[in-house]
Protein backbone atom coordinates (compact mmCIF):
# COMPACT_ATOMS: atom_id res chain seq x y z
CA UNK A 1 0.00 0.00 0.00
CA UNK A 2 1.42 3.49 -1.20
CA UNK A 3 2.04 5.69 1.75
CA UNK A 4 2.54 9.54 0.07
CA UNK A 5 1.51 13.19 0.80
CA UNK A 6 -2.03 13.41 -0.03
CA UNK A 7 -2.96 16.20 -2.05
CA UNK A 8 -5.41 17.64 -5.42
CA UNK A 9 -3.38 15.36 -7.79
CA UNK A 10 -1.39 12.69 -7.68
CA UNK A 11 1.30 11.31 -10.15
CA UNK A 12 2.74 7.69 -9.42
CA UNK A 13 6.48 7.30 -10.08
CA UNK A 14 8.46 4.40 -9.69
CA UNK A 15 11.64 5.30 -8.05
CA UNK A 16 13.75 2.40 -6.17
CA UNK A 17 10.67 0.06 -7.59
CA UNK A 18 8.77 2.08 -4.99
CA UNK A 19 5.72 4.04 -6.07
CA UNK A 20 5.19 7.28 -5.00
CA UNK A 21 2.58 10.27 -4.43
CA UNK A 22 4.23 13.50 -5.93
CA UNK A 23 2.28 16.53 -4.27
CA UNK A 24 1.98 19.18 -7.16
CA UNK A 25 -0.26 21.87 -5.09
CA UNK A 26 -0.03 23.30 -1.84
CA UNK A 27 3.51 24.90 -2.09
CA UNK A 28 4.09 28.41 -2.38
CA UNK A 29 6.22 28.91 -5.83
CA UNK A 30 9.75 29.68 -5.23
CA UNK A 31 11.73 30.52 -8.30
CA UNK A 32 10.95 28.13 -10.81
CA UNK A 33 12.99 28.61 -14.46
CA UNK A 34 11.45 26.56 -17.27
CA UNK A 35 9.93 24.17 -14.56
CA UNK A 36 12.84 23.68 -12.26
CA UNK A 37 12.17 24.66 -9.39
CA UNK A 38 15.07 26.21 -7.23
CA UNK A 39 14.81 25.08 -3.26
CA UNK A 40 12.55 27.59 -1.20
CA UNK A 41 14.82 28.82 1.86
CA UNK A 42 12.55 31.80 2.74
CA UNK A 43 9.16 29.97 3.91
CA UNK A 44 6.67 31.17 6.27
CA UNK A 45 6.82 30.11 9.74
CA UNK A 46 3.85 27.09 10.38
CA UNK A 47 1.51 28.47 12.60
CA UNK A 48 -1.68 28.09 14.00
CA UNK A 49 -3.39 29.53 11.15
CA UNK A 50 -1.41 27.97 8.10
CA UNK A 51 -0.82 24.61 10.17
CA UNK A 52 -2.00 21.27 8.34
CA UNK A 53 -2.57 17.59 10.26
CA UNK A 54 -0.07 15.20 9.33
CA UNK A 55 -0.94 12.37 7.62
CA UNK A 56 -0.64 9.08 8.82
CA UNK A 57 2.24 6.83 8.96
CA UNK A 58 3.81 8.97 6.26
CA UNK A 59 7.15 10.66 5.89
CA UNK A 60 7.15 10.69 2.12
CA UNK A 61 8.33 14.32 0.59
CA UNK A 62 11.22 16.37 0.17
CA UNK A 63 13.00 17.82 3.41
CA UNK A 64 15.63 19.83 4.90
CA UNK A 65 16.75 21.96 7.95
CA UNK A 66 13.63 24.38 9.11
CA UNK A 67 16.30 26.92 10.62
CA UNK A 68 17.59 26.92 6.92
CA UNK A 69 20.57 25.23 4.82
CA UNK A 70 23.44 25.82 7.45
CA UNK A 71 21.62 24.51 10.11
CA UNK A 72 22.01 21.09 9.19
CA UNK A 73 26.24 22.00 8.25
CA UNK A 74 27.02 20.68 11.91
CA UNK A 75 30.84 21.76 11.28
CA UNK A 76 31.50 21.77 14.67
CA UNK A 77 30.35 18.41 15.17
CA UNK A 78 26.99 16.37 16.29
CA UNK A 79 23.99 18.96 16.68
CA UNK A 80 23.23 18.37 20.44
CA UNK A 81 26.90 18.14 21.45
CA UNK A 82 29.26 20.89 19.74
CA UNK A 83 32.97 19.70 20.07
CA UNK A 84 33.31 23.23 21.79
CA UNK A 85 35.48 22.38 24.74
CA UNK A 86 32.26 23.57 26.80
CA UNK A 87 31.85 20.69 29.92
CA UNK A 88 27.96 19.84 29.08
CA UNK A 89 29.12 19.00 25.44
CA UNK A 90 32.19 16.65 26.40
CA UNK A 91 31.36 13.02 25.02
CA UNK A 92 31.42 10.12 27.56
CA UNK A 93 33.85 8.61 26.28
CA UNK A 94 35.67 5.18 26.96
CA UNK A 95 39.16 5.09 27.41
CA UNK A 96 39.52 3.35 24.05
CA UNK A 97 37.03 6.03 22.80
CA UNK A 98 39.12 8.49 23.71
CA UNK A 99 42.73 7.15 22.24
CA UNK A 100 40.69 7.11 18.98
CA UNK A 101 39.38 10.29 19.22
CA UNK A 102 42.95 11.65 19.68
CA UNK A 103 44.20 9.78 17.07
CA UNK A 104 41.50 11.80 14.74
CA UNK A 105 42.93 14.58 13.34
CA UNK A 106 39.85 16.89 12.00
CA UNK A 107 39.78 19.79 10.84
CA UNK A 108 36.64 21.21 12.63
CA UNK A 109 36.35 21.55 16.47
CA UNK A 110 38.09 22.29 19.89
CA UNK A 111 41.49 20.56 18.51
CA UNK A 112 40.82 21.18 14.78
CA UNK A 113 44.13 21.25 13.09
CA UNK A 114 45.42 23.18 9.52
CA UNK A 115 44.05 21.24 6.27
CA UNK A 116 47.77 19.57 5.44
CA UNK A 117 47.82 17.72 9.16
CA UNK A 118 44.02 16.13 8.63
CA UNK A 119 43.06 12.69 8.29
CA UNK A 120 39.64 12.61 8.12
CA UNK A 121 38.18 9.96 5.54
CA UNK A 122 35.84 12.32 3.65
CA UNK A 123 38.65 14.23 2.48
CA UNK A 124 39.80 10.91 0.36
CA UNK A 125 35.95 10.70 -0.11
CA UNK A 126 35.39 7.92 1.68
CA UNK A 127 31.91 7.36 1.89
CA UNK A 128 30.03 9.11 5.35
CA UNK A 129 27.95 5.82 6.23
CA UNK A 130 25.47 6.07 9.28
CA UNK A 131 25.69 8.05 11.25
CA UNK A 132 27.59 10.44 10.10
CA UNK A 133 25.01 11.09 7.34
CA UNK A 134 22.87 12.71 9.80
CA UNK A 135 25.49 14.87 10.67
CA UNK A 136 27.27 16.37 7.80
CA UNK A 137 25.74 19.02 5.44
CA UNK A 138 22.26 17.37 5.57
CA UNK A 139 20.20 19.48 3.58
CA UNK A 140 17.47 18.42 1.21
CA UNK A 141 16.73 15.08 1.78
CA UNK A 142 14.08 12.58 0.43
CA UNK A 143 11.81 10.08 2.12
CA UNK A 144 10.44 7.55 -0.56
CA UNK A 145 8.24 4.48 1.57
CA UNK A 146 5.88 1.21 0.52
CA UNK A 147 4.81 -1.59 2.86
CA UNK A 148 7.90 -2.99 3.14
CA UNK A 149 10.60 -0.22 3.56
CA UNK A 150 11.45 2.97 3.99
CA UNK A 151 14.18 5.03 1.63
CA UNK A 152 15.96 8.34 3.12
CA UNK A 153 18.03 9.90 -0.16
CA UNK A 154 20.79 12.19 1.47
CA UNK A 155 21.58 14.99 -0.71
CA UNK A 156 25.26 15.22 -0.06
CA UNK A 157 27.16 12.50 -2.33
CA UNK A 158 23.66 10.92 -3.55
CA UNK A 159 23.78 8.65 -0.97
CA UNK A 160 21.13 6.73 -0.09
CA UNK A 161 19.99 4.02 2.55
CA UNK A 162 16.88 1.44 3.28
CA UNK A 163 15.54 0.90 6.70
CA UNK A 164 13.25 -2.04 6.28
CA UNK A 165 10.10 -2.29 7.62
CA UNK A 166 8.53 -5.24 6.72
CA UNK A 167 8.95 -7.10 10.09
CA UNK A 168 11.65 -8.23 9.11
CA UNK A 169 14.27 -8.44 12.43
CA UNK A 170 17.31 -6.73 13.44
CA UNK A 171 20.51 -9.24 12.95
CA UNK A 172 22.56 -10.39 15.38
CA UNK A 173 25.81 -8.28 15.93
CA UNK A 174 28.60 -10.26 16.04
CA UNK A 175 32.27 -9.61 16.12
CA UNK A 176 33.03 -9.26 12.05
CA UNK A 177 29.66 -7.94 11.42
CA UNK A 178 25.96 -8.99 11.97
CA UNK A 179 24.57 -12.91 12.08
CA UNK A 180 21.97 -13.56 9.46
CA UNK A 181 20.72 -17.31 9.13
CA UNK A 182 23.76 -18.54 11.02
CA UNK A 183 26.14 -16.88 8.56
CA UNK A 184 28.50 -13.89 9.28
CA UNK A 185 27.14 -11.47 6.99
CA UNK A 186 29.86 -8.00 6.16
CA UNK A 187 29.67 -4.66 8.14
CA UNK A 188 28.54 -1.93 5.81
CA UNK A 189 28.75 1.92 5.77
CA UNK A 190 24.82 2.25 6.35
CA UNK A 191 24.62 -0.28 8.60
CA UNK A 192 21.61 -2.69 8.76
CA UNK A 193 18.32 -1.10 9.48
CA UNK A 194 14.81 -1.95 10.64
CA UNK A 195 12.19 0.51 11.40
CA UNK A 196 8.47 0.35 13.12
CA UNK A 197 5.35 2.99 13.16
CA UNK A 198 5.71 3.59 17.20
CA UNK A 199 1.90 5.52 16.57
CA UNK A 200 0.48 6.86 13.43
CA UNK A 201 2.73 9.59 13.45
CA UNK A 202 6.11 8.42 15.17
CA UNK A 203 8.56 6.29 12.95
CA UNK A 204 11.32 4.49 15.04
CA UNK A 205 14.10 2.73 13.56
CA UNK A 206 16.82 0.71 14.85
CA UNK A 207 20.48 0.64 12.87
CA UNK A 208 23.38 -1.93 13.58
CA UNK A 209 26.54 -3.53 11.54
CA UNK A 210 28.34 -0.78 10.64
CA UNK A 211 32.15 0.19 9.65
CA UNK A 212 34.59 -0.34 11.50
CA UNK A 213 36.00 2.73 13.64
CA UNK A 214 39.57 3.00 11.57
CA UNK A 215 37.15 3.20 8.69
CA UNK A 216 34.20 6.23 9.59
CA UNK A 217 33.99 8.69 12.08
CA UNK A 218 30.85 9.87 13.89
CA UNK A 219 31.30 13.93 12.72
CA UNK A 220 33.66 16.57 11.70
CA UNK A 221 35.78 17.26 14.43
CA UNK A 222 36.68 13.63 14.45
CA UNK A 223 34.61 12.00 17.52
CA UNK A 224 35.11 8.19 16.80
CA UNK A 225 31.71 5.71 16.16
CA UNK A 226 32.68 2.02 15.93
CA UNK A 227 31.40 -1.22 14.97
CA UNK A 228 29.90 -1.84 18.33
CA UNK A 229 27.14 1.14 17.30
CA UNK A 230 23.50 1.13 17.71
CA UNK A 231 22.21 4.36 16.29
CA UNK A 232 18.21 4.52 17.38
CA UNK A 233 16.23 7.07 15.18
CA UNK A 234 13.18 8.40 16.25
CA UNK A 235 11.14 10.35 13.16
CA UNK A 236 7.81 12.53 14.83
CA UNK A 237 5.84 13.77 11.86
CA UNK A 238 4.45 17.02 13.92
CA UNK A 239 2.08 18.46 11.43
CA UNK A 240 1.96 18.43 7.42
CA UNK A 241 5.08 20.53 7.07
CA UNK A 242 7.49 19.48 10.30
CA UNK A 243 9.35 16.59 11.29
CA UNK A 244 11.53 16.29 14.02
CA UNK A 245 14.21 13.62 13.40
CA UNK A 246 16.06 12.77 16.42
CA UNK A 247 19.27 10.03 16.92
CA UNK A 248 20.47 8.16 20.31
CA UNK A 249 24.10 6.43 20.09
CA UNK A 250 24.52 3.45 22.15
CA UNK A 251 28.46 2.51 21.30
CA UNK A 252 30.03 0.66 24.58
CA UNK A 253 33.51 -0.04 22.52
CA UNK A 254 33.73 4.07 22.41
CA UNK A 255 31.15 5.51 24.96
CA UNK A 256 30.16 4.53 28.61
CA UNK A 257 26.49 5.58 28.20
CA UNK A 258 24.20 5.66 25.29
CA UNK A 259 23.62 9.57 24.26
CA UNK A 260 21.47 12.07 22.13
CA UNK A 261 23.46 13.46 19.36
CA UNK A 262 20.64 15.00 17.44
CA UNK A 263 17.36 16.75 17.49
CA UNK A 264 16.73 18.58 14.61
CA UNK A 265 13.50 20.01 13.16
CA UNK A 266 13.00 19.40 9.34
CA UNK A 267 10.73 21.14 6.62
CA UNK A 268 8.44 20.09 3.72
CA UNK A 269 9.83 21.14 1.08
CA UNK A 270 7.63 21.24 -2.64
CA UNK A 271 8.93 17.28 -4.13
CA UNK A 272 9.57 19.21 -7.18
CA UNK A 273 12.62 20.85 -6.32
CA UNK A 274 15.69 20.73 -8.37
CA UNK A 275 18.39 19.19 -6.18
CA UNK A 276 21.85 20.50 -7.16
CA UNK A 277 24.83 17.81 -6.76
CA UNK A 278 26.85 18.03 -3.84
CA UNK A 279 29.38 15.45 -4.28
CA UNK A 280 33.02 14.16 -3.74
CA UNK A 281 35.28 13.84 -6.48
CA UNK A 282 38.61 12.62 -5.87
CA UNK A 283 40.32 14.68 -9.18
CA UNK A 284 38.20 17.89 -8.12
CA UNK A 285 39.55 17.66 -4.38
CA UNK A 286 43.36 16.75 -5.69
CA UNK A 287 42.65 20.17 -7.77
CA UNK A 288 41.63 22.13 -4.96
CA UNK A 289 44.13 21.21 -2.80
CA UNK A 290 46.66 21.87 -5.04
CA UNK A 291 45.45 25.37 -5.98
CA UNK A 292 44.02 26.42 -2.83
CA UNK A 293 43.87 23.77 0.81
CA UNK A 294 47.92 22.94 0.99
CA UNK A 295 48.68 26.03 0.84
CA UNK A 296 45.99 27.80 3.21
CA UNK A 297 46.76 24.99 5.48
CA UNK A 298 50.47 25.56 5.62
CA UNK A 299 52.52 27.29 7.96
CA UNK A 300 55.11 29.60 7.99
CA UNK A 301 55.58 33.17 5.87
CA UNK A 302 54.46 33.42 2.43
CA UNK B 1 45.72 42.46 -20.62
CA UNK B 2 43.60 45.68 -20.04
CA UNK B 3 44.44 48.05 -17.53
CA UNK B 4 42.76 47.83 -14.05
CA UNK B 5 43.16 50.55 -10.99
CA UNK B 6 43.14 48.26 -7.79
CA UNK B 7 42.87 48.97 -4.52
CA UNK B 8 43.57 46.79 -1.16
CA UNK B 9 42.44 47.65 1.89
CA UNK B 10 42.79 45.56 5.06
CA UNK B 11 40.44 45.76 8.10
CA UNK B 12 40.21 43.96 10.88
CA UNK B 13 36.15 43.66 11.44
CA UNK B 14 33.62 41.30 13.44
CA UNK B 15 32.93 38.12 12.13
CA UNK B 16 30.62 38.04 9.15
CA UNK B 17 31.14 34.47 8.86
CA UNK B 18 30.06 32.38 11.55
CA UNK B 19 32.53 29.52 11.76
CA UNK B 20 29.45 26.46 12.24
CA UNK B 21 28.27 27.49 9.31
CA UNK B 22 31.61 26.37 7.14
CA UNK B 23 31.31 23.10 6.51
CA UNK B 24 34.17 22.14 4.27
CA UNK B 25 37.55 22.42 6.81
CA UNK B 26 37.50 24.43 9.55
CA UNK B 27 38.18 28.17 9.97
CA UNK B 28 41.75 27.23 11.53
CA UNK B 29 43.54 28.54 8.75
CA UNK B 30 41.72 31.73 8.63
CA UNK B 31 42.74 34.91 10.35
CA UNK B 32 38.91 35.29 11.23
CA UNK B 33 37.64 38.80 11.85
CA UNK B 34 39.81 40.20 9.73
CA UNK B 35 38.73 41.67 6.26
CA UNK B 36 40.06 42.60 3.03
CA UNK B 37 39.09 44.15 -0.07
CA UNK B 38 40.33 43.28 -3.37
CA UNK B 39 39.68 45.10 -6.60
CA UNK B 40 41.40 43.29 -9.63
CA UNK B 41 40.44 41.39 -12.52
CA UNK B 42 39.45 37.66 -13.07
CA UNK B 43 42.01 34.83 -14.16
CA UNK B 44 39.71 31.91 -13.52
CA UNK B 45 36.29 30.81 -11.69
CA UNK B 46 35.70 27.38 -10.93
CA UNK B 47 32.15 26.44 -10.22
CA UNK B 48 33.03 22.48 -8.56
CA UNK B 49 33.27 20.69 -5.53
CA UNK B 50 34.66 20.77 -2.87
CA UNK B 51 34.41 24.38 -3.52
CA UNK B 52 34.23 26.94 -5.85
CA UNK B 53 37.83 28.83 -6.26
CA UNK B 54 38.13 32.11 -7.73
CA UNK B 55 41.40 33.31 -9.08
CA UNK B 56 42.18 37.51 -9.04
CA UNK B 57 44.96 39.66 -10.50
CA UNK B 58 45.42 41.97 -7.88
CA UNK B 59 47.50 45.26 -8.23
CA UNK B 60 48.83 47.01 -5.21
CA UNK B 61 49.91 50.55 -4.74
CA UNK B 62 52.77 49.69 -5.28
CA UNK B 63 52.73 48.37 -8.67
CA UNK B 64 53.54 44.90 -7.67
CA UNK B 65 50.70 42.50 -9.25
CA UNK B 66 49.41 39.75 -6.71
CA UNK B 67 47.39 36.99 -8.13
CA UNK B 68 44.71 36.21 -5.37
CA UNK B 69 43.18 32.68 -5.24
CA UNK B 70 39.95 32.89 -3.18
CA UNK B 71 37.13 30.31 -2.33
CA UNK B 72 33.28 29.73 -1.92
CA UNK B 73 31.56 26.64 -0.36
CA UNK B 74 30.31 24.01 -3.02
CA UNK B 75 27.95 24.98 -5.82
CA UNK B 76 24.76 23.83 -4.21
CA UNK B 77 25.68 25.94 -1.43
CA UNK B 78 26.50 29.27 -3.06
CA UNK B 79 23.60 29.07 -5.40
CA UNK B 80 20.88 30.37 -3.17
CA UNK B 81 23.22 33.48 -2.38
CA UNK B 82 23.26 34.36 -6.02
CA UNK B 83 26.74 32.67 -7.15
CA UNK B 84 26.46 30.73 -11.06
CA UNK B 85 28.21 29.20 -13.03
CA UNK B 86 28.91 32.61 -15.53
CA UNK B 87 28.94 35.02 -12.25
CA UNK B 88 32.99 35.40 -13.23
CA UNK B 89 34.45 35.39 -16.63
CA UNK B 90 37.89 36.13 -17.58
CA UNK B 91 38.87 39.62 -17.52
CA UNK B 92 35.92 40.71 -15.55
CA UNK B 93 36.83 43.86 -13.09
CA UNK B 94 35.45 42.37 -9.41
CA UNK B 95 35.65 43.52 -5.84
CA UNK B 96 35.55 40.73 -3.70
CA UNK B 97 35.84 40.77 0.15
CA UNK B 98 37.43 37.93 1.71
CA UNK B 99 38.78 36.99 5.20
CA UNK B 100 42.56 35.97 4.09
CA UNK B 101 44.11 32.66 5.49
CA UNK B 102 46.33 33.59 9.22
CA UNK B 103 49.51 32.14 6.84
CA UNK B 104 49.90 35.64 5.23
CA UNK B 105 49.60 33.84 1.54
CA UNK B 106 46.92 35.40 -0.74
CA UNK B 107 44.33 33.30 -0.09
CA UNK B 108 41.06 33.71 1.45
CA UNK B 109 37.05 33.01 1.72
CA UNK B 110 34.27 34.74 0.04
CA UNK B 111 32.36 37.38 2.51
CA UNK B 112 30.85 39.63 -0.29
CA UNK B 113 31.50 40.50 -4.62
CA UNK B 114 30.40 43.03 -6.35
CA UNK B 115 30.46 41.24 -9.68
CA UNK B 116 31.29 43.48 -13.48
CA UNK B 117 27.90 44.47 -14.12
CA UNK B 118 27.31 46.03 -10.81
CA UNK B 119 25.56 42.98 -8.96
CA UNK B 120 26.18 42.74 -5.09
CA UNK B 121 26.75 39.01 -3.85
CA UNK B 122 26.64 38.11 0.12
CA UNK B 123 28.94 35.00 1.74
CA UNK B 124 29.64 32.60 -0.73
CA UNK B 125 28.85 30.35 2.25
CA UNK B 126 25.45 28.59 4.20
CA UNK B 127 25.49 31.64 5.98
CA UNK B 128 24.05 34.20 3.31
CA UNK B 129 20.29 34.42 5.58
CA UNK B 130 21.47 35.33 8.53
CA UNK B 131 24.67 37.73 7.32
CA UNK B 132 24.86 41.36 6.35
CA UNK B 133 26.97 42.90 3.69
CA UNK B 134 30.07 44.73 4.47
Amino acid sequence: MLEGVPQMRSLVLGILGVAIVFAGDGFAQTSSPDGWLNPDWNKPAITAANRKPAPRRSLAGMWAPAEGPGAGTQAQGVQLKPNNGRPENELPYTPYGLQLYRSHHALEGKDAVLPAQDNDPRNRCEPLGVPRSNHYNIRLTQFFQDEYKMAILYHYDNRWRIIWTDGRRLPKLVDGGVEIGGELREPRFFGYSVGRWVDDYTFESQTIGVMPDDRVWLDSTGRPISEKARITETFRRVDYDTLVWSETIDDPKVYTRPWEAMRMTFRLHDPRTDVQEYYCSPSEQENYNKLFGADAGSKGAP
Amino acid sequence: MRARRVIVSIATVGLLVQAPLIAHHGAAAYDVGKKVVLKGTVKEWIYSNPHCLLTLEVKGEDGQVVRWIVEGQAPNVVFPAGYRKDTFTFGDEVTVTVEPVKNGRPLGRILAAVTADGQTLGAASSGFTTQTLP
